[in-house]
């Protein structure tokens, strides 16, 4: 342990931020489980990141394909890591419903439809953190807007069919990150904890009463119950155990929440920090109705301009407006390849897949096709276009993907979703 | 050729399903091909005979061997119904012949004889298959209570007050089934809800507990150094160096400036739940100002009205809009200086905040708009910017504007103590047990009441005991005895039995009387039964029809019924997602200036109960010559002025307005808030006013590409949609509804032209060959087809009602109830009624 310990804290004071050590190193390896079952290797994570209305398909998407690729206006800003990312072109779930299949980004099915699924309609992301489990303070962590139009993002989902709620701002996620209670509050945490175990003892003998008198449906639909109050026994032994783990020292003051839009490079500095400090391993972040054009100074909603109606004037704001979030997603980039993986030679971004995408293929016509997909990081060999067929029935499913990358995270999977397999083409480096 | 995946097939199935009228209705017999050989039409006439030649003849082109269009296959249909799947093509078959909508109008048509006797052979196969079919309907499965529901029992439970209190915050949305938010099966359970349902049990019992003992009442007095907010706090710390508190603007403001006003030196709010007496200082100026009235938007003759909203520090900016923030009081001001009081509940933490509930708005650009636009009004400004314009305007200007003096504010007052919330727990013991002297005996009595209250029938023993030990060893572990018991309290908020509605039944599918119980009050109230329901319910009263009858009057009548009257348009149309594509600010700034959203919902909300009061025919739904509005609404409508700030029911001259198509709330959320697709409102009509949804559209079908550049009109482009066969079959079911209501925009106003340029056409056709004129003549058609759309409605109430979807086998129950409520005049109230007498209600 000490060895792995010296050369991380000399990076973070060299990568500029002072932040110290949690020592989660033990209490990791005492666990047992290793997720990646490479003994020693640094563990694998990933960042999912959405919008509401896509990208402005004429602005992103290049004319050639291949590793020789003009970088059209909107993939600009990503010129500095250009080898370190992947384009895909033709992807999608094969779904319609506009703004009301948004939310189908990282799950490729519809809420509605999920329940009649083997996985119920899991997100990527959930699916990924219920791999890493209490191996972390955050199984994940969720920032971004809560709400949208017709909801917003909502891109993360559990495996019932529920969607797990975004923290809002970066003081919320620093607090959540680095701020510790008091003992006071640490006590009265304690306690909670006790009196909610004996609260699930309680309920779990009522449920067990109920089942006896229930027919077998019910019977079926209280087994929801009952994995849930183990699901809660799980998270308060975590809880119970994160109690005597310090958080990390935080390196920053607390922020204040300025809206969506001003926040986003702290949100990005903050989930940099949240894995560098192997608070998490798994992050997304929904760029929704609290991301606000007015504070670029575009005086239009941003709905609005997504609904061009090919009028030049309107593409130039919206371009203007994911130009923005484009910088903002090849700084965070940029970061987690400036900062070095404790005990190996690689970067944060070799072990970090990060995914930047939407449920909105068109906006201005509410299409759901060829949805924009960039993957960066994690170890897959990247720096190309890569188009796949775009007749109907040849056709490739992007939950392909998030199968290649829930693999290449260590979960022993041959789908997710709608896939019909891992996607073809896309290599480990 | 249409190919669908199966998850929307069987959705489709179902929908289509809903498709039918009791009554015949013919469709066009122009054009008719010559009878086919009679037959006789005894009953035993075997379906080879008749169905199958004229299936054949007419349907099985585009519904056989060769094509399935919206997978449907009609010849390998015998007389014999093999289960669902046959059932619902007979059905299907019937349901589109009486509409007249089927065959399509460029396909042989058979004989009005040719149809009825089909129709009335099909029905009697349907028929019969009923009689002989049992168990009757489906079951509704385990269903837990969904977050507004579970907001409403806590509050009936415990008796707390809930206006600036949501214990569901942070609970996941509930799923839906065709709009319905209580669907049984699609309630799911998680361990992140169960999280959530620990939090708020924890905050639930502490609020119903605190304060412990009966606080002192303290007096606060704010005379001056009133800051509000950086923007205009420079203005006023050289204009009236904080002397009053100045409100300019109204909240729906884009960039408050003046809309809210908290009390700087008291931004840490009340100490204790209570209600508060607020004593306050106000005057009223510049009522009629010398701007033109357009300008700003207010009208010199009302009085200027101030309101009182809570804020909470800790959630945001106090000048800005919060999320939980009910208008506590709004009072019309005399123009001259006067105190006024007034009495508010305000929860601990909230501070009360002025609001200016009809000022102008956004005056963070007015600021620089009057100078321009009245120069001579102002001297000239010394510099260019948004600081030297604030400044002159607001010190030179005579903007219609609240002023507030002086302020006292005096509490917690108890109307009760021990509060209603603290006898709610512990009856006649609250003091006993604050001061730790309860008997163990005392406290079972008073935790089984509570418990059977919770769980809405009585409480089983080793429920009580399982409860009781974790206050035992709550206080073992050195807890008060009041904390013990509240824990114990938590538990029962986190059981199966409080959080699900358990439904046992007797005598096979009927519920029991308890279950009874809940089913109606969930159905009417969106809350537990009460104290005279579970009565009834222990003496068995309660499933005696007439019982029953009384007690639907009952609970209508009570303020609880609100819940239905909010919940079931809600889920029924759609409106729970009215502001969910907030309207564009720039188009549309009356919306938020006038807080249209809320006057839409009102006069919706007004309509139902007014239908429900009086028992007026559901057609008033489909139209009516009178609705409810507001000033605002009236303005909106564009209908004479009415006077006052309350909504008030006025007659209509036109029939523009009146029903449901005539309401801003069903036009506004059937938009997005930019502009209208009659794609969009047709298939909501389809959907939510007939209870057919169309099939949604084939996966291989190019979507449409708004384009405002003016070269090609939606109906253009629609047209050219459906040239293609694919689309037409659903399209031409679905944008001539959708065009009637091209005449009103977004937020539901009339107009005659888009973008005052290209004139629109409202006109249309119906499938059955009926066309109609815009929206006026169209509801004409709707009423003389009613029966679909009580049917439609009648199908919704029973699903929300039950809280499971209906089954073919639930068809001979709505029949009933129709033929019931027929017989007694068609009131709404009546519907409401026999929905609860009839077998599906009453059965598991």
């Amino acid at each position: 342990m000490r060895s792995s310990r010296a050369p991380r804290r000399g990076f973070l004071k060299a990568a500029g931020v002072v932040v110290a050590l949690p020592t989660l190193e033990s209490l990791k390896h005492s666990s047992g489980a290793e997720p990646s079952g490479e003994p020693g290797a640094p563990p694998h994570r990933m960042v999912c990141i959405g919008n509401e209305f896509g990208m402005y398909p004429e602005a992103f998407w290049p004319t050639q394909t291949g590793r020789d690729f003009d970088l059209p206006p909107l993939l600009q800003p990503l010129e500095p890591v250009r080898s370190d990312f992947t384009l895909f072109s033709h992807l999608d779930h094969g779904l319609k419903g506009g703004h009301f299949a948004v939310h189908t980004f990282l799950t490729g099915v519809k809420s509605a439809d999920a329940r009649n699924l083997p996985d119920g309609g899991i997100s990527l992301d959930q699916r990924a953190a219920e791999h890493v489990g209490s191996q972390t303070r955050f199984t994940s962590l969720n920032v971004g807007s809560e709400s949208g139009l017709h909801g917003g993002c909502q891109m993360s989902w559990t495996r019932t069919g529920t969607r797990v709620p975004p923290i809002p701002g970066p003081r919320e996620l620093f607090r959540a990150l680095f701020v510790e209670d008091d003992a006071a509050a640490r006590r009265q945490a304690r306690d909670r904890i006790a009196l909610q175990g004996s609260i699930l003892d309680t309920v779990r003998a009522d449920a067990k009463s109920l089942q006896r008198r229930l027919n077998r449906a019910d019977v079926r639909k209280l087994d929801e119950y009952f994995s849930a109050v183990r699901d809660v026994e799980t998270k308060l032994a975590l809880d119970r155990q994160w109690q005597s783990v310090p958080r990390p020292k935080p390196p920053i003051e607390e922020p204040h929440n300025q809206g969506l839009t001003k926040d986003l490079p702290l949100i990005y500095d903050l989930l940099a920090l949240a894995l560098q400090t192997d608070s998490s391993r798994v992050a997304t972040l929904e760029i929704g109705g609290s991301f606000a054009a007015s504070d670029l100074g575009i005086r239009k909603g941003y709905h609005s301009l997504s609904h061009h109606g090919q009028v030049q004037e309107s593409i130039d704001l919206l371009v203007e407006i994911e130009t923005y979030q484009m910088q903002q997603f090849a700084r965070f980039l940029d970061r987690l390849k400036s900062i070095r993986e404790p005990g190996s030679d690689g970067t944060l971004l070799d072990r970090t897949m990060v995914l930047l995408g939407s449920g909105m293929g068109n906006a201005n016509s509410h299409t759901n096709s060829d949805l924009p997909i960039i993957l960066a990081g994690g170890g897959f060999r990247h720096g190309e276009h890569k188009q796949y067929p775009s007749e109907s029935r040849r056709r490739v499913p992007l939950c392909n993907l998030y199968v290649s990358m829930l693999q290449q995270f260590g979960v022993e999977t041959d789908r997710f979703g709608t896939s019909s397999g891992s996607l073809t083409g896309l290599d480990v480096s | 050729m249409v190919t669908v995946s199966a998850l929307s097939r069987s959705n489709k199935r179902i929908g289509l399903w809903y498709v039918l009228l009791l009554s015949v209705w013919m469709g066009p017999v122009a054009a008719d091909e010559p009878a086919l050989p009679p037959q006789s039409a005894s009953d035993d006439v075997s379906f080879a005979e008749n169905v199958q030649p004229f299936l054949g003849r007419y349907c099985c082109r585009c519904h056989g061997a060769e094509q399935q269009k919206a997978e449907r296959r009609f010849d390998l249909l015998t007389g014999d119904i093999g289960g669902d799947s046959d059932l619902v093509d007979l059905q299907d078959i019937v349901d589109q012949l009486n509409l007249g909508e089927m065959p399509p109008p460029d396909e042989r048509q058979p004989s009005a004889e040719d149809r009825r006797r089909v129709v009335r052979l099909l029905s009697d196969t349907i028929a019969e298959y009923h009689r002989k079919r049992s168990p009757l309907s489906g079951d509704t499965v385990l269903r837990r209570l969904n977050a507004r529901e579970y907001a409403n029992t806590v509050r009936d439970l415990l008796q707390i007050e809930m206006e600036m209190f949501d214990p569901t915050e942070g609970f996941p949305r509930d799923g839906q089934t065709e709009h319905l938010d209580n669907i049984g099966s699609t309630l799911v359970t998680s361990g992140y809800l169960l999280q959530r349902y620990l939090t708020a049990a924890e905050r639930v019992v502490d609020k119903a507990l605190t304060p412990l003992t009966k606080p002192e009442v303290q007096t606060w007095t704010f005379r001056d150094g009133f800051r509000q907010q950086p923007e205009i706090d420079q203005v006023h710390r050289r204009t009236n160096h904080f002397d009053w508190i100045t409100l300019y603007e109204v909240r729906g403001a884009d960039k408050h400036e003046g809309a809210y006003a908290a009390i700087h030196d008291f931004v840490q709010g009340v100490p204790e739940d209570g209600i508060y007496e607020l004593r306050f200082d106000a005057e009223a100026l510049n009522r009629r100002h010398p701007y033109d009235l357009e300008f700003l938007g207010t009208d010199p003759e009302e009085p200027l009205r101030l309101g009182i909203v809570p804020g909470d520090r800790t959630v945001g900016e106090l000048h800005h809009t919060q999320p939980i923030e009910p208008l506590l009081t709004e009072i019309d001001l005399a123009d001259d200086r006067q105190w006024y009081t007034v009495r508010i509940w305000l929860d601990a933490g909230m501070t009360p905040r002025f609001t200016f509930e009809n000022g102008s708005m956004d005056v963070r650009s007015l600021w620089t708009r009057v100078l321009r636009k009245y120069p001579d009004m102002f001297p000239k400004p010394k510099s260019r910017g948004i600081v030297e314009s604030r400044f002159l305007a607001i010190s030179e200007g005579k903007f219609p504007q609240i002023r507030i003096h002086e302020v006292e504010i005096r509490g917690p007052i108890y109307e009760a103590w021990p509060t209603p919330a603290q006898r709610a727990i512990l009856g006649a013991d609250w003091d006993q047990a604050v001061s730790g002297d309860l008997s163990v005996d005392a406290m079972r009595t008073q935790l089984t009441h509570f418990l059977t209250r919770a769980y809405r029938r009585p409480a089983l023993p080793d429920e009580i005991d399982r409860i009781m030990d974790l206050i035992t060893a709550r206080r073992a572990a050195g807890r008060t005895l009041v904390e013990a018991y509240g824990d114990g309290l938590k538990a029962a908020l986190c059981s199966p039995a409080f959080l699900y509605l358990e439904e046992p039944v007797v005598d096979g599918q009927r519920l029991s009387a308890f279950a009874l119980a809940s089913r109606l009050s969930y159905f009417l109230w969106g809350s537990m039964p009460d104290d005279e329901l579970l009565a009834l319910a222990a003496g068995d009263a309660l499933t005696q029809p007439a019982e029953l009858a009384a007690q639907v009057e009952r609970m209508l009548k009570d303020a609880r019924s609100d819940a239905f009257v909010d919940g079931f348009p809600d889920s029924w149309l759609t409106l729970r997602e009215l502001g969910a594509t907030p309207p564009d600010r720039s188009a549309f700034p009356e919306y938020y200036q006038y807080d249209l959203k809320s006057a839409m919902r009102q006069e919706t909300r007004l309509f139902m109960r007014h239908l429900i009061d009086q028992n007026l025919s559901v057609s008033e739904f489909l139209d009516s010559d009178f609705t409810f509005v507001n000033k605002a609404l009236a303005r909106h409508y564009g209908l004479p002025p009415v006077t006052g700030d309350q909504f008030q029911k006025v007659r209509l001259n036109d029939r523009r307005r009146g029903g449901l198509l005539g309401q801003a709330s069903v036009l506004t959320v059937t938009a997005n808030g930019i502009d209208t697709s009659p794609v969009v409102r047709g298939v909501w009509l389809l959907d939510n006013i007939f209870g057919t949804p169309p099939s949604p559209p084939p996966p291989d079908v190019e979507p449409l590409e708004p384009d405002a550049r003016g070269a090609t009109s939606i109906r253009d482009q629609l047209q050219k949609h459906r040239n293609v066969p694919s689309c037409n079959d659903c399209h031409r079911r679905i944008d001539p509804l959708g065009f009637a209501l091209e005449n009103y925009d977004p937020i539901g106003r009339w107009r005659e032209t888009y973008d005052r340029r290209v004139p629109i056409d409202a006109s249309g056709e119906l499938p059955s060959g009926e066309s109609f004129t815009g929206i006026e003549s169209l509801k004409s058609l709707l009423v003389t087809r009613r029966e679909q759309f009580e049917r439609a409605l009648t199908e919704k109430l029973l699903m929300y009602g039950t809280g499971r979807q209906l089954t073919p086998a639930d068809r001979p129950d709505i029949d009933n109830i129709l033929t019931q409520v027929r017989t007694g005049g068609g009131g709404l109230r009546d519907l409401i009624t026999q929905v609860v007498l009839s077998d599906g209600f009453l059965s598991k």
